[in-house]
């Protein structure tokens, strides 16, 4: 199980390399203008192929770029209803907190759980594989951070009903 | 190993052109000013600050003969900066554009200069003198997206442009009472102003750097899908190579000689080109030092096995925060995205043996083939 982890980690490391060949480019409709293009999908010229990958059905990656933007969409694995509600809480409370982390988006792309915007001046100012290291370590710590949350409320949940059934005995 | 110095001027650079003697460097730091800098005795001072752009300049070149300076900017200006006395003093230039300009090149006999933009134009500027400003003729037709870049033929007349479709188109930009009908010229002196000679459909992806080769018989441009494309004969039936690189696309290229072409681009690393005596263009080596990896050797050129050998790495090390070791070592001298090269021999010469590139990261680094035994035959 963790070799496919490995592999997914390692063709989505090699498609942001070769994705995150950005550059500075000023709008082509507005004019004095500078926009992110994946978001404004108006000039398909300036879009190149979004590419998912997938490790099963509960878990993909979107990587769409444009001539100065890149944007990545995780969707997650959920096994159960509580880890559906446990990711959807803490993804959205890193979203909400996206000024702090940059390259978040504070809205996941529809269908996916979160969603990371990535324009050519992160890429200036920021060095591209620190970016891509970055992502890929997010990936691998989303997984762990969901099972520890999973398992604190299991063991309080265990906690507070064997105190509370404590006075029945 | 062809290296011979790197300056770290900014932050990042976007653009930059020497002065004639190649004592002075004027380039943007990304921002809207232009930094010249001057080298006296092994130090780069700054000699002058260029302010007059609201927003990033997108092109700089600085002719040779009449030591005139034009910028360009994403504010849809242009100015073309003399110097009188101690100061640089602009002139206006009515562009005429309502996006912004992308890149400008002076032409060969320095009285034109060619500004793409992202308004799906290409203006050529010429001097007015009755009312001391340059003003503009546009070739609006044809191009359907940003004109990326553009390059001047020794001819004077025909200019090669690439857009972000992938086209390279060629055209006449003969102007009356700018230009002189040579008879030598041949079939192409005789379009009109805005004619297109020549369409080159043979990128899918963005085509940016078109250059062409000191004598005008090759032209030469890259494609954002990893390819380089040479093409001969231009005219009406021109012979086009292309040559697949194994790594990240390139963003500028450079004439050596008419044989030998330098492209650089996301790898951080010149690329060496050469043509063969039967005129098939190869790639022959890199100029920096190359990346190491556990799996080192040239037939592992892709990225997969790039990454494959960082992941051997760390499962090697541990996993660590700062990634694998073997990262460390990929940054040589040169860390970001280089999106410029320049030529630093005089101008109009046939070959080049100094050339200086600038990126992302700020530095300008100036290579000299001096050294280069295996790459002199071709020059």
């Amino acid at each position: 199980m963790a070799n496919s982890l490995r592999l997914y980690l390692t063709c989505i490391r090699s498609t942001l390399e070769a994705a995150m060949c950005l550059q500075n480019f000023p709008c082509q409709e507005v004019e004095r203008h500078n926009k992110p293009e994946v978001e404004l999908q108006t000039s398909p010229e300036l879009l190149l192929n979004p590419v998912l990958i997938c490790r099963n059905e509960a878990e993909k990656c979107l990587i769409e770029t444009s001539i100065n933007s890149l944007r990545i969409s995780l969707k997650v694995k959920q096994a159960d209803e509580l880890e559906n509600i446990l990711t959807k809480k803490f993804l959205r409370f890193l979203s909400m907190r996206a000024e702090a982390f940059q390259v978040l988006r504070r809205k996941p792309v529809q269908g996916y759980d979160i969603s990371f915007l990535i324009t050519n001046y992160h890429c200036e100012e920021m060095q591209k594989h620190k970016l891509i290291d970055f992502i890929v370590q997010f990936m691998e710590d989303i997984d762990k951070e969901i099972s520890e949350l999973k398992m604190s409320v299991n063991t309080r949940g265990r906690l507070v009903a064997a105190e509370f059934l404590k006075q029945f005995i | 190993m062809a290296a011979i110095s790197v300056h770290r001027f900014a932050l990042c650079i976007t653009c930059h052109s020497w002065s004639p003697d190649r004592s002075m460097v004027a380039f943007c730091p990304n921002s809207n000013e232009v930094h010249i800098y001057r080298l006296s005795e092994d130090k780069w001072e700054r000699a002058y600050v260029l302010q007059k752009h609201d927003q990033i300049v997108s092109g700089i070149d600085w002719s040779a003969r009449s030591n005139r300076i034009v910028t360009v900017s994403h504010d849809r200006n242009s100015y073309v900066w003399n110097l009188e006395g101690s100061e640089w003093v602009p002139t206006l230039v009515i562009l005429r554009l309502n996006h912004a300009a992308l890149c400008v090149q002076w032409s060969p006999q320095e009285n034109k200069f060619a500004v793409g933009s992202g308004a799906k134009t290409v203006c050529i500027c010429y001097y007015e003198l009755e009312n001391n400003w340059w003003v503009s003729k546009l070739i609006r037709k044809r191009h359907n997206s940003s004109v990326t870049s553009v390059a001047w033929h020794p001819n004077n007349i025909l200019l090669a442009t690439t857009s972000t479709v992938g086209k390279c188109r060629v055209f006449s930009t003969f102007i009356k009472g700018v230009d002189t009908r040579d008879s030598d010229a041949g079939a192409s002196a005789d379009a009109k102003f805005g004619e297109q000679i020549l369409q080159l459909d043979l990128s899918y992806s963005w085509a940016f750097g078109v250059k062409w080769s000191p004598r005008g018989n090759t032209l030469a441009y890259v494609g954002h899908n990893s390819m380089i494309y040479f093409v001969d004969d231009v005219g009406p039936s021109p012979l086009a190579q292309n040559v697949l690189l194994c790594g990240l696309p390139l963003r500028d290229v450079l004439f050596i000689s008419e044989r030998m072409a330098v492209g650089v681009g996301f790898d951080c690393n010149p690329m060496v080109f050469a043509a063969d005596e039967s005129g098939i263009w190869n790639f022959i080596k890199f100029l920096g030092e190359r990346k190491t990896s556990s799996f080192s050797g040239p037939k592992y050129g892709s990225q997969f096995s790039e990454a494959f050998g960082k992941f051997y790495g760390q499962s090697r090390q541990g996993t660590s925060n700062n990634g694998v070791p073997q990262v460390i070592s990929l940054l040589t001298m040169i860390e970001c995205c280089t999106s410029c090269i320049v030529s630093l021999e005089e101008s109009g010469s046939s070959s080049t043996r100094r050339f200086s590139t600038s990126g992302v990261d700020g530095n300008i680094v100036i290579w000299d083939l001096e050294n280069s035994e295996d790459l002199l035959e071709f020059l």
